[in-house]
């Protein structure tokens, strides 16, 4: 079984007149464990596939299987637990809820799973010494650094535990250092078990990972080994 | 791992996100609130006004309610072409005898009445005149002059004493006989019996002597209670009304009944255009709810990337709509009992009925108004926000 396997994938918008493949025939299949780059020019396509991955959106053709699961076959309300308990997503703009204190943006998702307060709570804390920001527990994302909002939302894709961390050009808006500190804690994870998909557009995040694609045009290109 | 109380504990943290949600816009979400204020103090204050107003209006009508009125059956039919009037204009005095031994009757008056052309001082003038027995009169209204005594002497109207500028002591001549006044009656409220303020009230046997008369002209009979009125009405019907109708019995529940109604329904209508407030507060609403959404949609993109369901997302922004009509709803009907007491001091010059049962009523169905409005107004923008796509809504600028 992959983590994630991808046949022939297509993203299809509709502007105007004009169709865009967002992502065009891709297949691709990622293993348990595995830390997979995907790199990328701007409008390639990375997100698109990411999210097509994360079950964020539905491919216009083509199946996206998920630990084993076709999610093609999927309703509303299974996709939403599949996000939420199988996979945690790292976005560029760290997406923290803004009017929620890092610690509770930590809580969010297990709140949105039923999880009880006590089990929450340990678990947020846990989480937030791991990404070494247990001292900002209590303060709001605007009163954060950009690097610490980053470790934030690592700490709530990790919440519910999920085997998948989707990342999409996670230290694209941080120095170098920050950034550094952030891709430290991610191979970390991916080092515990946790399978990480990143896409970036940065050579220098290549060196994280087990394996590298490149996409353009929405399509995959070089050579796909294992 | 999911538990009932573990749902329960997860609610107060999204009554805080509601919670902190509006205060992110502070000043929006107090308009809207005064808005709810406002369209429920209007609402309620009316209601509490309408009711007040009836209960004045009722309590002149005070006690009548197991009160029945026996009239001489009098019909109008149609002979030839004419109209011709059959019957007698009394009840004699047997039928009356056997009418108030019938059971369910708690308590009567006989009631003679009559106009007749009076004589004071050296004006005449023409006047009702009643003829009532002495412990009916007690019952039924109260001196503000003298005593109640009728052999020999009557009590007067109050408005009629004061039209004539009569005094306790006058004399006033009736169809040549002579009368003192004795007493002067307190002014009495509207009444379907006998209506005393313009009128001279002498004893039954003075009355039989001065006009000849051969029965009572009505007779006001009390039952013991409401039930009774329909049971007593039952054996007028079967015992005096057997054989051919002597007597009518007009039972004044009915009217109180019409006058609930009628006050009622004007209630109802003001309210109902007192509602137009509330409707303008739900737009308001609307629009504040709608400007949060589209200006959250990336944070609604980000809840339902990490698992929000949409039903999740949905209640989430009704909880915020729920918030804005309590707290607006609260104290909108907490300030309608200023604003009833304010038209009661202005226009009842009284404020007596003011803290009763109906009119915790009137604030309960402001609030529930309130409330309703801002659900119904909240869930548009709620079901919007609900059914936006998460890759779409993240990607949003
Ligand atoms: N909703 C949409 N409607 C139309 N075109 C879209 C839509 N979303 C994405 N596209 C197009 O699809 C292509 C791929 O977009 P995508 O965001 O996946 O690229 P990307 O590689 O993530 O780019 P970047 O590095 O700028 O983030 C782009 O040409 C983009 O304009
Ligand atoms: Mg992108």
């Amino acid at each position: 079984m992959y983590a994630i396997e991808l046949k022939d994938v297509k993203k299809v918008y509709r502007v105007g007149n004009e169709d865009i493949y967002a992502v065009n025939g891709v297949s691709l299949k990622v293993k348990v464990g595995e830390f997979l780059c995907v790199m990328g020019a701007s409008g390639s396509g990375k997100t698109t596939l990411l999210s097509l991955m994360g079950c964020l959106d539905k491919p216009t053709s083509g199946k996206v299987i998920v630990e084993g699961v076709d999610t093609s076959e999927l309703g509303d309300r299974e996709l939403t637990k599949i996000r939420r308990d199988k996979i945690g997503f790292v976005f560029q703009q760290y997406h923290l809820i803004p009017t929620l204190t890092a610690f509770e943006n930590v809580e969010l998702p297990m709140l949105l799973k039923g999880i009880s307060k006590k089990e929450r709570e340990r678990r947020a804390m846990e989480l937030l010494k791991i990404m070494g920001i247990d001292k900002a527990a209590n303060r709001k994302p605007s009163e954060l650094s950009g690097g610490m909002q980053q470790r934030v939302a690592i700490a709530r894709a990790l919440a519910n535990n999920p085997k998948i961390l989707l990342c999409d050009e996670p230290t694209g808006n941080l120095d170098t250092k920050s950034g550094e500190v952030v891709m430290n804690l991610i191979k970390q994870q991916n080092e515990k078990g946790v399978t990480v998909v990143l896409v970036t557009h940065d050579p220098d995040i290549s060196k994280y990972a087990d394996r590298v694609v490149r996409i353009r045009d929405g399509k995959l290109i070089g050579q796909e080994s294992g | 791992m999911e538990s009932s109380s573990d749902k329960r504990a997860g609610e107060i943290m999204y009554f805080q996100m509601a919670f902190r949600n509006l205060r992110r816009n502070g000043i929006r979400s107090s308009l809207a609130i005064i808005g709810i204020i406002i369209g429920v103090m209007a609402v309620a204050s009316i209601g509490i006004f309408g009711a007040n107003l009836k209960a004045t209006v009722l309590s002149n009508f005070q006690n009548i309610t197991n009160e029945v009125l026996i009239y001489p059956a009098y019909s109008a039919k149609l002979r030839h072409g004419i109209v011709t009037t059959s019957g007698v204009t009394y009840i004699d005095k047997r039928t009356a005898e056997r009418i108030v031994r019938l059971p369910y009757v708690k308590d009567y008056a006989f009631v003679c009445s009559n106009f007749a052309t009076v004589k004071y001082r050296e004006g005449v003038f023409g006047a009702t005149v009643y003829g009532m027995d002495e412990k009916s009169v007690k019952k039924l209204f109260s001196v503000e002059k003298g005593s109640i005594k009728l052999s020999g002497s009557c009590v007067v109207g109050y408005d009629l004493a004061d039209r004539l500028n009569l005094r306790v002591g006058s004399r006033l001549e009736i169809k040549g006989k002579e009368f003192r006044v004795a007493g002067i009656l307190k002014e009495a409220g509207a009444r379907f019996d006998v209506n005393p303020n313009n009128a001279i009230i002498i004893s039954l046997r003075d009355f039989d002597k001065t006009f000849n008369a051969k029965g009572y002209s009505f007779i006001v009979v009390w039952v013991r209670s409401l039930n009774d009125v329909q049971l007593f009405k039952d054996a007028v019907e079967k015992t005096i009304n057997a054989k051919e109708k002597k007597v009518d019995v007009f039972e004044l529940k009915i009217i109180i009944s019409k006058i609930n109604e009628t006050f009622n329904f004007v209630s109802r209508f003001l309210m109902a255009i007192a509602g137009v407030s509330l409707l303008v507060a739900g737009v308001s609403i609307l629009n504040v709810m709608l400007m949060s959404t589209i200006e959250r949609t990336k944070e609604i993109g980000v809840m339902l990337a990490i698992g929000a369901y949409r039903s999740t997302i949905l209640k989430l922004f009704l909880l915020e709509a729920l918030i804005l009509g309590i707290i607006g709803s609260v104290i909108g009907a907490l300030l309608s009992l200023a604003g009833g007491y304010t038209v009661d001091m202005l226009i009842l010059h009284s404020t007596k009925y003011l803290f009763s049962v109906t009119t915790v009523f009137y604030m309960l169905e402001g609030m529930f108004f309130g409330l309703l409005t801002t659900l119904l107004s909240g869930f548009y923008p709620a079901w919007k926000a609900s059914r936006l796509e998460p890759l779409e809504a993240l990607r949003y600028e």
